[in-house]
């Protein structure tokens, strides 16, 4: 199946005091280096991506297929710093993918080099949004929103066109895809421990539904149907009255549990022709096989040993 | 209609159909990487 890698932002850097780390920006060359490497198509610029400002991050990517991506930063003359959004085709799908990064002067206000200027969220991605429906005819828009949770929320209830959202900032980890109003929050995971997959679906228009509800119902109701079938296998052999009243009332329970299931996963089934997603977490460990000349680059940068390996 | 104008409009609208199958991609997900670079850094 097609695969797109997205990064929603703070990739770069630990804290924004890392500028003063000698090997934070050696870290923060070999990150960029190898989500190029890897495929990456865009990242959105979080505020610990700008901790040795916005040409080191511009001259790292150029050249690149990895564009950092921002609606709402500006320069100190209004000018937009990197491009809003980019558009690429993949799976025959045409994905809007935009960026949008902390605005100043907000609540938990962005902390933004000298002279960059994070616009108000909304409208910035609202105009993207717009742009890329009627303009560019994009079937898919995901925003890689590097802001605070709460605004991510309001962001994905109000952003009329956007059909997933996804948040960093805070370092929430791994969670559930939340339907809020309008679009879909995703959390892509953190500290590199995880990677979030999501495997759309799209046949026709119209609001994306979660695979996962019928699929968890489906499921639940074969491990019923399982505990059924133990329960009547007892049934043939038991002999003791009492024991087989209360084997037919666990019976009677499983079979009106398995029957609630069913119209569960019939209710959350996706409506067909539509537009349906699955959101699963690839899990880093140490079962993961490493590169080994990605690892000979890491261990330049930290040696085995040293505080951060 | 023809019979070999309708098998040419048949074959014309054979990619249509072929083509209403779900579009699928998958959407690989990272954030908050924090300069991450090994397993336990």
């Amino acid at each position: 199946m097609p695969v797109l890698a997205l990064d929603a932002g703070n990739a770069l850097f630990k804290s924004l005091a890392d500028g003063q780390d000698p090997t934070a920006k050696l870290r923060a060359g070999l990150l960029l280096d190898q989500m190029g490497a890897q495929g990456y198509t865009a990242m959105a610029v979080g505020q610990r991506d700008l901790v040795l400002g916005v040409d080191f991050l511009k001259k790292k990517t150029q050249g690149t297929k990895l564009t950092p991506v921002s609606a709402n930063l500006v320069d100190a003359k209004g000018q937009r710093l990197f491009p809003a959004s980019v558009v690429t085709t993949a799976g025959g799908l045409k994905v809007g993918i935009i960026g949008v990064s902390p605005a100043s002067g907000s609540d938990g206000a962005a902390v933004l080099p000298p002279g960059v200027q994070g616009q108000p969220v909304q409208p910035a991605v609202a105009a993207e949004v717009k742009r890329l429906r009627d303009t560019a005819k994009v079937d898919l828009v995901v925003v890689l929103a590097a802001v605070p949770y709460a605004e991510a929320v309001k962001l994905a209830q109000g952003a009329e066109g956007v059909d997933f959202v996804v948040q960093s900032h805070d370092g929430r980890g791994v969670g559930m895809a939340q339907r809020q109003g309008v679009s879909t929050l995703i959390p892509p995971g953190e500290r590199g421990r995880q990677v979030a997959k999501l495997e759309v679906s799209v046949e026709g228009t119209g609001p994306f539904s979660d695979q996962s509800e019928a699929n968890r119902a489906l499921e639940s109701q074969r491990m019923v149907e399982a505990n059924i079938t133990r329960v009547k296998e007892r049934l043939k052999t038991e002999k003791d009255e009492a024991t087989r009243r209360s084997l037919q009332e666990t019976l009677t329970s499983f079979e009106a549990r398995r029957d609630a299931l069913g119209r569960t996963a019939a209710a959350s089934a996706p409506v067909k022709p539509g537009r349906t997603y699955l959101l699963s977490y690839v899990q880093l460990g140490a079962d993961v096989a490493s590169d080994k000349a990605v690892q000979q680059q890491v261990e330049r940068v930290e040696p085995p040993g040293s505080a951060g390996h | 209609m023809s019979p070999r104008r309708l098998v040419a409009l048949a074959l014309l609208l054979l990619p249509l159909v072929a083509g209403a199958a779900p579009k699928k991609l998958v959407l690989l997900f990272t954030g908050d990487n924090g300069g991450e670079i090994a397993p336990c850094g």
